[in-house]
Parts: C-alpha cells; sequence; structure tokens
C-alpha cells in the first residue's frame, strides 16, 4: 500500500518537474514584459532630464515662473504655456463637466432603452475622433464665427478699461483661450459622459428599485443615492478628463493663437504646453532652445502622470 | 434582478391555462391589499395571468411555488415599481383599502408628468405618496451610501419635514422595531454599507417601515443570509405583524410554515391555492400543491 503510493508520486514526478519548468519560463516571460515597461517608463523620463537639464540649469525655477520666452534672446520662462496649459483645461472641464453628468444621466436614467443603446454607441464613437479634425473645424467654422458674433459685439458695446471689458479683451479673430478651451470641452465631453455612464451603470437595479419604492421622484433617486453611490468614482472621472484636456495638442495648436505670453484676458491668444511643442520643435535651432522644449515636455509629463495617479487612487478606492 | 435572468418554466398562455379554478380560501379579517383578476406582461411575454390574492390586515401571508412561477412579479405589480420600465404593464385591479391604485394610471407618460408635478408642488402627492404606503424589501440587503440614521430617514425626509428631535424617534423607533437598535445605537453616524448582511436586510426593513407604509413586501428576503440572521429576521416579522401587514415571497417551505397566516401557491403566472398556511401544508387540496409542499418537484 505504500510503496503503491510512493511509486505512483515517482512516477508522477517528471511531469510535475516539465510543469515546473514552464511555470518558471512563463512567469520570466511576464516578468520581462512588466519589467520593460516600467524600464521604458524610466528611459522616456530620464532622458527627458536628462535634455532638458540644460534649460533647468541656466534657468532654475525661473523656466517655471517666468514668462519670457524668446528664442531670440535665448531667454525661455514657459509660465504663459503652463498657465495656458491648467487655465484651458480647467475650463474645458467646466463646461464638459455639467454636459456630461446631463448626458449619462439621461442615458441611464431616463432614455428608452431602445435609442440609450444607439446613443451610448454614439457617444463612445465621438470620443475617438482624431483630434485635427476638431481643431479644423474649430479654426475654420468656430472661430470666424464666434470673432463676428461674440467678440466684435462685446468690443463694440463695453469700454476697454471696465471690467467686462478687460475679461474679455483680445484681437477678435476667434483664436484665443476660451475658444481653445471650447474645443476641448467638446472634445473631452464624450469621453467623460462615457466612463461616467459606466459609472452610473453599476448601481444595482433593485438599489434604484428601493429608492422609487420609498416614493422618491427621480430627481431624488439621482441626487440622493446614485450619485453618493458613485461617489469617489466621479472624481476619478473628472481627472481623466483633465488629464486629457492637459495634453492635447492638436486642436489646441489650431485655436489658441499660439502666442508665449501670459494670457491676460479670457479671449486672449495664448499657447499650452503641447501647442508650444508641436509649433516649435521643427524649427528649433539652437541646443538651448531645444533643451527647453524638452524641459517643457518633462513639465508636462509630470503634471500629467499626477492627475492620472490620482484619478486611479480615486477609482480604485470607489471599486472597493 | 439576478432571479429575473434564470431560466424559468415556460410561461405562454397555451401551457399556462389550465382547467381548474384557484382554490380560494373566503378571507377573514378585513383585507388591506387586493389583487383581482390581476394579468401582467413584460412587454409582449405574459407572466401573470387572472391572479387573485387578498392580504389581511396584520398577518403574513406567504407566496410561494417554483422559480419563474411569478412570486416576484405579483410583489413588483403591487407597488407599481414596474412603472419605472416602458413596456410593463398590469391589467386588473389592485385595491388598496378598497381603492384602485392600478386604474386611471396606465399610461407611464402620464406618470411621468405626476412625479413632475409632485416634485413641484408637494401638496399634490400621487405616485410617490403611493409608494411609501407599500414598502419593499429586495433579496439582496439595498443599503443606500449614507449613514445608518440616513438610511432609516431617507423615506420620511421625502414626504416630511419632520424637526431633529421628531426624526430621532421615529429613527430610534424604527431600528427597535427591526430589531436592529441594540446593535447599532452607537454608530448611527457610521454607514450603512459597513454592517453585515443580516444588520444590512434589518436596516431596510426599518427604512421600509419608517414610512408606516400600510403594506410591507418582502422578496425573498432571507435567501442571502445565514441560519442566525434568518432566525432573527423571522422573529422580526412575527413581531412587525402587530403594527403592519406583510406579504413575504419564499422558496424556503418551512420559513412560510413558521411565520406565515396565509399562503398562496403560484404556478405557471397562477394562483393554484390560497389558503390558511396550516391547511394548505397539510392538507393540500390541488394535486400540483401538493406535489409542490411534499417536494416531488421545483
Ligand atoms: N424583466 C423581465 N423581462 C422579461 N421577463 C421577465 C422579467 N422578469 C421576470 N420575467 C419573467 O416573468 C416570469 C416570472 O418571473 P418572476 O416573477 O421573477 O418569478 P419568481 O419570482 O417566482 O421566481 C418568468 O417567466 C420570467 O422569465
Ligand atoms: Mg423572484
Amino acid at each position: 500500500m505504500s510503496t503503491a503510493a510512493i511509486d505512483s508520486f515517482s512516477e508522477a514526478r517528471p511531469a510535475r518537474a516539465q510543469s515546473a519548468l514552464g511555470e518558471t519560463i512563463f512567469r520570466t516571460l511576464c516578468f520581462s514584459a512588466a519589467t520593460l515597461l516600467m524600464a521604458a517608463l524610466a528611459g522616456v523620463v530620464v532622458s527627458l532630464a536628462i535634455g532638458g537639464w540644460p534649460a533647468f540649469h541656466k534657468f532654475g525655477l525661473g523656466f517655471i515662473t517666468s514668462t519670457a520666452w524668446n528664442p531670440v534672446t535665448e531667454e525661455y520662462g514657459a509660465a504663459g504655456p503652463i498657465v495656458g496649459t491648467i487655465v484651458t483645461s480647467i475650463l474645458a472641464l467646466l463646461i464638459a463637466l455639467p454636459l456630461a453628468l446631463g448626458v449619462s444621466i439621461f442615458l441611464v436614467e431616463f432614455c428608452p432603452k431602445r435609442i440609450a443603446r444607439p446613443i451610448a454607441i454614439a457617444v463612445e464613437l465621438l470620443a475617438g475622433i482624431p483630434s485635427i479634425v476638431y481643431g479644423m473645424w474649430g479654426l475654420f467654422v468656430l472661430a470666424p464665427w464666434f470673432a463676428t458674433h461674440v467678440q466684435l459685439p462685446i468690443l463694440m458695446d463695453f469700454d476697454s478699461n471696465s471690467l467686462i471689458g478687460r475679461i474679455f479683451s483680445g484681437v477678435p479673430n476667434g483664436a484665443n483661450i476660451f475658444t481653445a478651451s471650447l474645443i476641448l470641452a467638446i472634445m473631452i465631453l464624450p469621453y467623460m459622459a462615457a466612463v461616467f455612464r459606466e459609472l452610473l451603470l453599476t448601481v444595482p437595479s433593485q438599489v434604484r428599485e428601493a429608492a422609487y419604492g420609498l416614493g422618491s421622484t427621480s430627481f431624488e433617486v439621482v441626487a440622493k443615492v446614485m450619485l453618493p453611490y458613485v461617489g469617489k468614482g466621479t472624481v476619478g472621472v473628472i481627472m481623466l478628463g483633465l488629464g486629457r484636456a492637459l495634453g492635447e495638442t492638436m486642436a489646441v495648436t489650431f485655436i489658441i493663437g499660439n502666442s508665449h505670453g501670459f494670457p491676460h484676458s479670457l479671449f486672449d491668444s495664448g499657447s499650452t504646453i503641447a501647442s508650444t511643442i508641436a509649433n516649435e520643435f521643427a524649427e528649433a535651432t539652437s541646443d538651448m532652445h531645444t533643451a527647453a522644449l524638452i524641459a517643457l515636455g518633462l513639465v508636462l509629463f509630470v503634471l500629467t502622470f499626477a492627475v492620472l495617479a490620482t484619478a486611479r487612487a480615486l477609482l480604485a478606492g470607489q471599486k472597493n | 434582478m439576478n432571479d429575473i435572468a434564470t431560466p424559468v418554466a415556460p410561461t405562454s398562455p397555451n401551457i399556462a391555462a389550465s382547467t381548474e379554478a384557484p382554490i380560494m380560501m373566503r378571507p377573514t379579517g378585513e383585507l388591506v391589499l387586493e389583487a383581482r383578476q390581476l394579468d401582467f406582461s413584460y412587454g409582449k411575454t405574459q407572466s401573470l395571468f387572472g391572479v387573485d390574492l387578498p392580504v389581511e390586515r396584520n398577518r403574513i401571508t406567504a407566496l410561494i411555488g417554483p422559480s419563474g412561477c411569478g412570486k416576484s412579479t405579483l410583489l413588483r405589480a403591487l407597488n407599481r415599481i414596474y412603472d419605472m420600465y416602458p413596456g410593463q404593464h398590469a391589467t386588473g385591479r389592485v385595491l388598496l383599502n378598497g381603492e384602485d391604485i392600478l386604474s386611471d394610471r396606465g399610461s407611464i407618460s402620464r406618470l411621468r408628468a405626476r412625479d413632475g408635478e409632485v416634485a413641484l408642488n408637494p401638496s399634490g402627492l400621487d405616485t410617490s405618496a403611493l409608494r411609501a404606503r407599500i414598502g419593499m424589501v429586495f433579496q439582496k440587503p439595498t443599503p443606500f451610501p449614507m449613514s445608518i440614521y440616513d438610511n432609516v430617514a431617507f423615506g420620511v425626509r421625502l414626504h416630511h419635514r419632520k424637526s431633529k428631535a421628531e426624526m430621532d424617534v421615529i429613527v430610534e423607533r424604527s431600528l427597535k422595531r427591526a430589531a436592529l437598535w441594540d446593535e447599532v445605537k452607537d454608530k448611527l453616524s457610521a454607514s450603512g454599507l459597513g454592517l453585515s448582511g443580516g444588520q444590512q436586510q434589518r436596516l431596510c426593513v426599518a427604512r421600509g417601515i419608517a414610512v408606516e407604509p400600510e403594506v410591507l413586501l418582502l422578496d425573498e428576503p432571507a435567501s442571502a443570509l445565514d441560519p442566525v440572521s434568518t432566525a432573527k429576521l423571522e422573529a422580526t416579522l412575527m413581531e412587525l405583524k402587530k403594527d403592519f401587514t406583510i406579504v413575504i415571497v419564499t422558496h424556503n417551505l418551512q420559513q412560510a410554515a413558521r411565520i406565515s397566516d396565509h399562503t398562496g401557491f403560484m404556478f405557471l403566472g397562477k394562483m393554484i391555492e390560497f389558503r390558511p398556511t396550516a391547511e394548505l401544508f397539510e392538507r393540500p387540496q390541488s394535486p400540483r400543491t401538493r406535489d409542490y409542499v411534499t417536494g416531488r418537484f421545483g
């Protein structure tokens, strides 16, 4: 009896050993894939840091705080593009968030099932349209319309020294911080709506029914039960939208006006980090100019990484 | 919603049409809620066929029957929760204290309009007030993502303006009636989601009775609970029937036998036999009921 057990055990051994070898190879492969990715990431950061080092070294903190960006005098201060990036992204978010909430709540709560799915799919497709298409539309359609129907009337009706006049001052060509934010908002809207809809769909239907069963109206169910239920996830969606807006390049480059100074009003032209890099990289002849652009890239990397990491952390907290 | 997706017995009219008339007891007490010749359809699929259900005041009425026979559907028709879903509709009569709650409100668009009115004009309560008169507890506990206190106060706040002191009294009384007070009295501001499954289910009962509904509907409330929590919930229900009227769906026959006064056996969307619990279990009259309660199918 005991010998039989030992026999069968020793017989089984070679096969076991083989599968153990396979297991080791499999694990090593997976491990290398993961390592490779981390190495690539680290490589990007390190090479950005090295490439941008001359700029950081020469201008120090001034690289971030100064607004002088002048390839002729070789002076580089990136406060303009940095502020432009943050302002356009946050404005875009403020415009897109209520709309994304509205769209997704409508799709989940009020829209008849039959048309809800096609609309949801359409929203997801919109999120995939290449940004250059939005940029062209912005430049050829939105900007001229905005200049004649919004900027010109404001210029004519308000004294340029009045508060309103100052907030909305700017060359009436429709290429400015505000129209760039508008385009950004249109671009991140479908994306945010799609993610938010998924989030709302995680509310169990029995929880909704329980809320209706107590006599809540639709508004009460959404505001008091469903939104608290998705809770922190909402913040995650906001951060994901922000992450997208921060790095968006082509559409913004088309319509922001591309001036390096600090934007002084809502309708002033400006630039973002991404648009500056896209505009100038091909023409950067001096080493310092190139270094300054690479340093800008690193700033954008850090900014976006921080936003996305926060988003992940919040969404992960939501799932538990 | 899971139970809805499970494969179930066919419900086409041909198969469901049985020639036997339902065996119904003559009600002895006052009827709070009554379904008469109730048909219900999910779109084109009919799931209830001429169901009668008399619910007596301060009694526990149990509904039993094989999975897919329409027990959940019957509950959903009784508090009109199906209004949320276009395409689902009920015909026949559901009387709450003699008032037909199905009539004249068939159209969803009209209902929606009413909901809108209610939001603007709290004195014109209609559908939402009706739903508050018939409470519902589901198979899986459905605590809201808020504190234990706010969970219990939720329904009351929707319909009445109460001072903090009044609300405190209501919350305490409801939690005591649901036999949960002793376990949570020191952590009322903790999240309801942090309770155990059994506690969550009793929290949902407390939330349901806080609005003083006339009838409390429970759909397999113990099926996700362990035996100890189940025993506690059953004791709670027996206690609650002094003040409330209870309809409970269960596929645990012992549970129905232990706690209910009347039992209805349903099969393929029809009420087959509705009688005092002891009689139905000891002397079933329909052969189908006999097969089911003796465990020959289901
Ligand atoms: N949402 C739904 N859509 C379509 N059919 C449904 C839906 N819910 C239930 N049904 C059908 O109605 C019948 C009764 O289901 P249900 O009331 O859930 O049974 P029970 O609760 O007795 O198990 C089943 O045939 C089921 O397939
Ligand atoms: Mg069911």
